[in-house]
C-alpha cells in the first residue's frame, strides 16, 4: 500500500510543477481536487460501508464455486455481467470490486469485473440512449460482451500459468 | 452525485439490515470494522489520488482534446482517438455532449468508436483510484490485458464503416432521441 501513495505522491508533486510553469493554475487544481474529494466523500464512505458487508455476508462456498480462480469460464461470466449491473461511479464501484477480491475471486473474475463495468456499466446507458439512441446502445452493448469475456480468459491464463 | 449517493446507500442500509438478520450486532460489527479499517488504510492515498485528478482536470482541456480530434482519420486517428478518450476528464454528461459537437464536423464513425471506447476502457484519472483499492499489480495487469481493446473496437468499425461519419450513421436515431428528451 506505501509503495503506492508514494508512486501516486511523486506523479501528484510533478503534475503540480508541470501545471505551475504551463498554466499557472496548480492552485485551482488543488482546490479542484479537494472539492470532488469532499463531493465524493460520502459516496466512498456509503461505498465502504458496502464493501464492508459484502466481505462479511458473501458465502465462502459462493466465492470458491463461481468466482475463485477453480471457477474459471463460470466466474468470467458471472464477472462480465456483474460489472453490468455495478452501475456506479468509480468511487463506489471499486471498493464493492476489491471486496469481492478479498473474499477470495480469481484475477479472471476480477479483470472480467472490471472491464464489464467499464464496458457494459448500465449506469452509462441514459446518457447512450439520449445521445445516439437505443439502437446504438444495444449494438455497443452486444459488440461490447466479447472484449469482457476475454480480457477475463486472458487474466485466467495470466493466474494460471504465472501466479 | 445525488442519483448515485442513493444507488450506493440504498444497497448499503438493505445490506447491513440483511447482516443483522443473518449473524446480529456481530456481524453487522465485523463488517463495520472491515470498512473502518479499509477506509484507514486507503484514505491517504486517496488523498493524494483526488489531488492527482485535480491536476489532471486542469491539465487536460477540452480545447486540447478538441484540436487533437479534429483532423483524425486511420490507424493513426485509432490510436489518437482511443488516448483522447482515455485523456477526456469528467463522467458520460460531460464526454457525451463533446462527442456529439463532432456530428456535423465529418469525423469518421470509427474514430467515434475509438473514442468512446478509449474513455471507458482508459480513462487515465481513474488509474489512481483503481491502483489505491485494488491494487497496482492487478491495476497493471487490467490495464495491458484491456490496452488494444479500443484499437480493436476501431479496427473492427473501420473495416465495416470505412467511408462513413457519425453523423451519416448515427445523427438521425440520436437527432430524434434529443428532440423527444427535449420535448418531454
Amino acid at each position: 500500500m506505501l509503495p503506492t501513495t508514494i508512486v501516486l505522491s511523486v506523479i501528484a508533486i510533478i503534475l503540480i510543477i508541470v501545471n505551475a510553469k504551463k498554466t499557472g493554475k496548480h492552485y485551482e487544481g488543488l482546490k479542484s481536487g479537494m472539492r470532488l474529494l469532499l463531493q465524493s466523500l460520502p459516496l466512498i464512505l456509503c461505498a465502504f460501508i458496502l464493501s464492508g458487508m459484502i466481505e462479511v455476508l458473501i458465502p465462502v462456498e459462493f466465492v470458491q464455486n463461481w468466482l475463485s480462480k477453480e471457477a474459471g469460464m463460470k466466474g468470467i461470466f458471472l464477472g462480465s455481467f456483474g460489472g453490468m449491473l455495478l452501475a456506479a461511479g468509480p468511487y463506489a464501484a471499486f471498493p464493492i470490486i476489491a471486496a469481492i477480491m478479498v473474499s477470495g475471486a480469481g484475477l479472471g473474475t476480477v479483470v472480467s469485473l472490471i472491464t464489464g463495468w467499464c464496458l457494459l456499466g448500465l449506469s452509462k446507458a441514459p446518457f447512450e440512449t439520449a445521445f445516439y439512441g437505443v439502437k446504438f446502445f444495444i449494438y455497443k452493448l452486444i459488440a461490447s460482451i466479447p472484449f469482457c469475456l476475454a480480457a477475463g480468459i486472458l487474466a485466467h491464463i495470466i493466474e494460471i500459468v504465472l501466479m | 452525485m445525488k442519483k448515485s449517493l442513493i444507488s450506493i446507500f440504498v444497497p448499503a442500509v438493505i445490506l447491513t439490515v440483511i447482516a443483522f438478520v443473518a449473524g446480529g450486532s456481530g456481524l453487522v460489527m465485523k463488517g463495520f470494522t472491515i470498512s473502518m479499517n479499509t477506509a484507514l488504510r486507503t484514505a491517504l492515498m486517496l488523498f493524494v489520488s483526488f489531488v492527482l485528478i485535480g491536476q489532471l482536470q486542469i491539465l487536460i482541456t477540452k480545447e486540447v482534446l478538441e484540436r487533437l480530434l479534429q483532423k483524425l482519420s486511420g490507424l493513426k486517428g485509432i490510436i489518437i482517438g482511443a488516448i483522447a478518450g482515455g485523456l477526456f476528464p469528467g463522467g458520460p454528461y460531460i464526454y457525451f455532449p463533446f462527442i456529439q459537437s463532432f456530428n456535423n464536423k465529418g469525423m469518421p464513425f470509427y474514430i467515434f468508436i475509438t473514442f468512446i471506447f478509449g474513455k471507458n476502457v482508459y480513462d487515465f484519472t481513474r488509474i489512481p483510484m483503481e491502483a489505491s483499492l485494488i491494487g497496482p499489480n492487478i491495476t497493471l495487469i487490467r490495464n495491458l490485458i484491456t490496452l488494444p481493446v479500443p484499437i480493436i473496437a476501431g479496427l473492427i468499425a473501420r473495416r465495416f464503416y470505412k467511408n462513413r461519419t457519425i453523423e451519416s450513421i448515427l445523427m438521425k436515431e440520436g437527432e430524434k432521441h434529443a428532440a423527444d428528451n427535449n420535448s418531454s
